[in-house]
């Protein structure tokens, strides 16, 4: 009997040895010793399916993300780190009129494939994304495209002021449409490092671009590792698995706060927002919208419960932007303001329950919210609190289904959510998408005349100085009614080993894998 | 026999007509869409325009009934449609994560048998003894700890404290199993060291037992040969039910360790309300069950002719 347990141990602990392998060092990440190439492992928590990146075909959902970001390829135009449109693939442009655009393209770029980039090689491209991508259809609203040499002449069916910056977006990488797009959805860009293999949601692989127009790529071979949980990336990070993280939990960032690893973090145009109801017989009242507006701490939401990781907001665009951080005013929080805004406005507290009354309304607010951003119950628990103490019984509905109950005025008080407010660097988007009148997002009913007439008027200014001074003025509208309350700004960070350097976040988010990017 | 195998097989259309229908109801009274959960993760807003439009593309504009039956009519014919999310055939998708299921389900079992049935023996043979309450500790703390826990703390020990395993896997290698095995594999041990050792401790106190303890034969061979076939069939069913739950997928430990198999993969497609995903999962979960209940009824009557099929050939 001994004898035979002895023997089931041992196999036991031969098939641990078995399972453990050869055991040594952990992964392919770092510099390959026999070979001497350089190769690196970037964990990434977004690219997945999920995300809309289920490939890197810019012309499908959000392809173009992964396609800019991991160093395929690249747009005509790209936004400074102030988020002001410059040149890139283009050389220069000319607005001729309205309608007309006429672009010269850099020579001298080729696309992987080895086919010359021209400006042939761009009509083709952008005819297929008009075909297949329905919000470029819908930004870029092209009606002609002509090409003659280097020179791309664009012509639209109405006149469309951000054309440059809609050429900006990842949907308008570049891409060789001769040489398509592959089963699994590797297309040939200009970019400096060329896709050769990828499985959705697991791994994207990528060589060099030896002819890169833009310098010589410093890394030979990388790697990007779709990694959805936070803990495994962090402890792939720790371990020594990835070089680079994008999308790491806060909660792990202390582990890296030291010499080894390296940050670099910057505000992007993701804001979470509250957005009121004015159909609602509580925040149609606007005493208590400006309660509201004064009775949540900005700063102590983002230095508290998101440990520092975000910038407090002020109006619909952060800093980085010239129109945007503290180009506009917005209500700061004054909890007793707050509570005389509401004694003002006949909102009292007559029963000594500690929840405010106005004709027998009680003022409570029902606080629509979705989790799948982790920063959004967090609000939601922080708005609860600093509202309650001024009267506000605030009730908290954090579903997945916000999307169905949004739509019902009669469900809600005020929705709060994330939205990237300028992917294109220019600010019509937020306004056309969520304030106006006939605005796919403005479910909470909101109008303003003034806005109305500067939105039309924005639609029709080519002058980008003019344009930023509408987006502060409607900006400023937004605020004084207090029909949206913007709460934080997400500051996109990106951890690496200290010996991964050219890694550098951007305000924009689309620029990750350069040819900058190197191992020392 | 053969009728009765005809029989199970058969129980497998209305099984499959039922549990395909109740999901498709129960995705859609969850409400939301793959378009809407797709705009929702970017954070990009869409114009209802082009949300109907991607809507009307997919078909989800039409009733439900008839997203159905034109689901149900592309499974008769042997298409499983395309993903709502990533626009990839269904079926070759759920054949690209099969591998890593399977191996996962291989592994674990195996390392669950190799730890729970010696252990279980042994902690019923010296019941009561200082071993006994040892092994009865380890399996009180292995049932108690959940499992995305365990995966952690093996990930710190065997990964960073210790790096012998990498913490995500990177192809389909038994180095790259080591963890999501022994992850999966100590919750079940414990679970199933504990019926071992039950089993046993009722098959000793039979008289049986005692009867051949008095006609001098060896307790060895009385426990190999005789208690230990008895409680096979326990020890089978405990087995059959780990088979068809591991190769439905384990969600969160696949979810961890980038395991890349069907569990995740059903998980996402939940989220995503990426319906031929599901449909195609659910299918998959009535085949595996049905066969593994077939399989491991045929196995008992082997084991145990006492055991009368259904009464077909009683």
């Amino acid at each position: 009997m001994k004898k035979k347990i002895t023997a089931a141990l041992l196999a036991l602990g031969l098939l641990v040895s078995a399972l453990a392998g050869c055991g040594g060092g952990n992964g392919d990440s770092g510099e390959a010793g026999n070979s001497g190439e350089k190769t690196l492992v970037f964990g990434d928590t977004t690219f997945n399916a999920e995300n809309g990146e289920a490939d890197i075909n810019p012309h499908r959902d959000s392809g173009g993300w992964a396609c800019i970001r991991y160093g395929v390829g690249e747009t005509l135009f790209r936004f400074s780190d102030s988020m002001e449109v410059e040149p890139w693939l283009a050389e220069s442009y000319e607005n001729v009129d309205d309608l007309t655009w006429t672009i010269t393209l850099r020579k001298g770029v080729s696309f992987t494939s080895g086919r010359a980039m021209d400006a042939q090689a761009v009509k083709e491209c952008l005819d297929a994304l008009m075909e297949e991508h329905a919000r470029a259809a819908g930004n870029l609203q092209i009606a002609e495209i002509s090409a003659q040499g280097q020179t791309v002449t664009i012509r639209t069916e109405e006149p469309v002021p951000a054309l440059i910056n809609y050429l900006a977006d990842p949907y308008a990488c570049i891409i060789d449409m001769e040489a398509g797009v592959t089963p699994e959805g590797i297309v040939s860009g200009t970019g400096p490092y060329q896709a050769v293999s990828l499985v959705t949601d697991t791994s994207l692989s990528l060589v060099k671009n030896e002819n890169y127009w833009d310098g010589e790529p410093k890394i030979d071979r990388i790697t990007v590792r779709t990694i959805s949980d936070g803990d495994t990336l962090t402890m792939a990070l720790q371990s020594g698995e990835i070089d680079a993280a994008y999308g790491m939990p806060y909660a792990s960032y202390p582990l890296f706060e030291n010499d080894n690893y390296t940050f670099t973090s910057c505000a992007t145009s993701r804001v979470f927002f509250g957005a009121m109801n004015f159909e609602s017989a509580v925040t149609s009242d606007p005493a208590v919208r400006r309660a509201i507006a004064m009775g949540i701490d900005r700063d102590s939401f983002v230095e508290t419960l998101l440990g520092g990781n975000g910038y407090p907001a002020a109006g619909v665009y952060p800093d980085s932007f010239t129109f945007g951080g503290d180009a506009v005013s917005a209500e700061s929080y004054d909890p007793e303001g707050a509570a005389k805004a509401l004694e003002e406005a006949g909102w009292v507290d007559t029963d000594g329950d500690g929840v405010r009354e106005k004709e027998g309304q009680r003022l409570t607010l029902r606080w629509l919210t979705y989790p799948s951003r982790q920063e959004l119950p967090l609000l939601a628990e922080a708005a609860q609190a600093s509202l309650g103490e001024i009267g506000f019984e605030v009730q908290i509905n954090n579903t997945a289904d916000h999307n169905t109950i949004r739509t019902d005025t009669g469900a809600w008080d005020i929705y709060v959510s994330a939205f990237v407010t300028a992917p294109t660097g220019d600010p019509e988007y937020f306004f056309s998408y969520c304030c106006l009148d006939d605005s796919a997002q403005n479910v909470g009913h909101y109008h303003s005349d003034r806005l109305e007439e500067l939105a039309e008027e924005l639609s029709g200014t080519f002058d980008t100085d003019r344009r930023g001074e509408l987006a502060v003025e409607m900006q400023q509208i937004l605020l004084d009614d207090n029909a949206y309350v913007f709460c934080s700004h997400l500051r996109m960070s990106m951890i690496s080993r200290a010996s991964v350097t050219g890694l550098a976040a951007h305000p924009c988010d689309y620029y990750e894998i350069t040819a900058e990017l190197d191992l020392v | 026999m053969k009728k009765y195998i005809l029989k199970r097989v058969l129980l497998l259309i209305p099984i499959l007509f039922g549990i395909t229908f109740l999901s498709f109801a129960m995705m859609r009274a969850a409400g939301s869409d793959a378009v809407l959960q797709k705009a929702d993760v970017s954070g990009v807003a869409l114009s209802l325009e082009v949300l109907d439009a991607q809507r009307a593309e997919l078909g989800l504009d039409q009733p439900f009934l008839v997203q159905y039956f034109r689901w149900l009519g592309g499974f008769l014919t042997g298409d499983l449609g395309v993903s709502y999310v990533s626009g990839n055939d269904v079926f070759s998708v759920f054949l690209s994560k099969l591998p890593a299921t399977l191996l996962l389900t291989g592994t674990s079992i195996l390392l669950t048998v190799a730890i729970s049935i010696p252990l279980g023996i042994l902690s019923a043979v010296k019941q009561n003894k200082c071993i006994d309450y040892l092994i009865r500790v380890c399996s009180f703390i292995g049932n108690s700890m959940p499992n995305f826990f365990v995966a952690l703390v093996l990930m710190y020990l065997l990964a960073i404290c210790l790096p012998i395993f990498p913490v995500i896997s990177s192809d389909l290698s038994l180095r790259s199993a080591a963890l999501p095995t022994l992850t999966l594999a100590i919750a079940m041990s414990a679970k199933y060291l504990r019926q071992v050792r039950a089993a046993v401790l009722d098959e000793l106190s039979k008289d049986y037992v005692t009867g051949a303890r008095a006609r001098g034969v060896r307790f060895s061979v009385t426990l190999w040969k005789s208690v230990l076939r008895s409680c096979l069939v326990t020890i089978l069913t405990l087995l059959a039910l780990s088979i068809g739950s591991l190769l439905g997928g384990t969600a969160v430990v696949e979810s961890i360790f980038m395991w890349d198999g069907v569990g995740k993969m059903a998980v996402d497609a939940i989220q995503m309300r990426d319906y031929p995903v599901i449909q195609a999962y659910v299918v998959w979960m009535a085949v595996i069950y049905v066969t593994v209940n077939l399989i491991t009824d045929i196995v008992y009557r082997a084991l145990d002719p006492r055991i009368r099929l259904g009464g077909e050939e009683g």
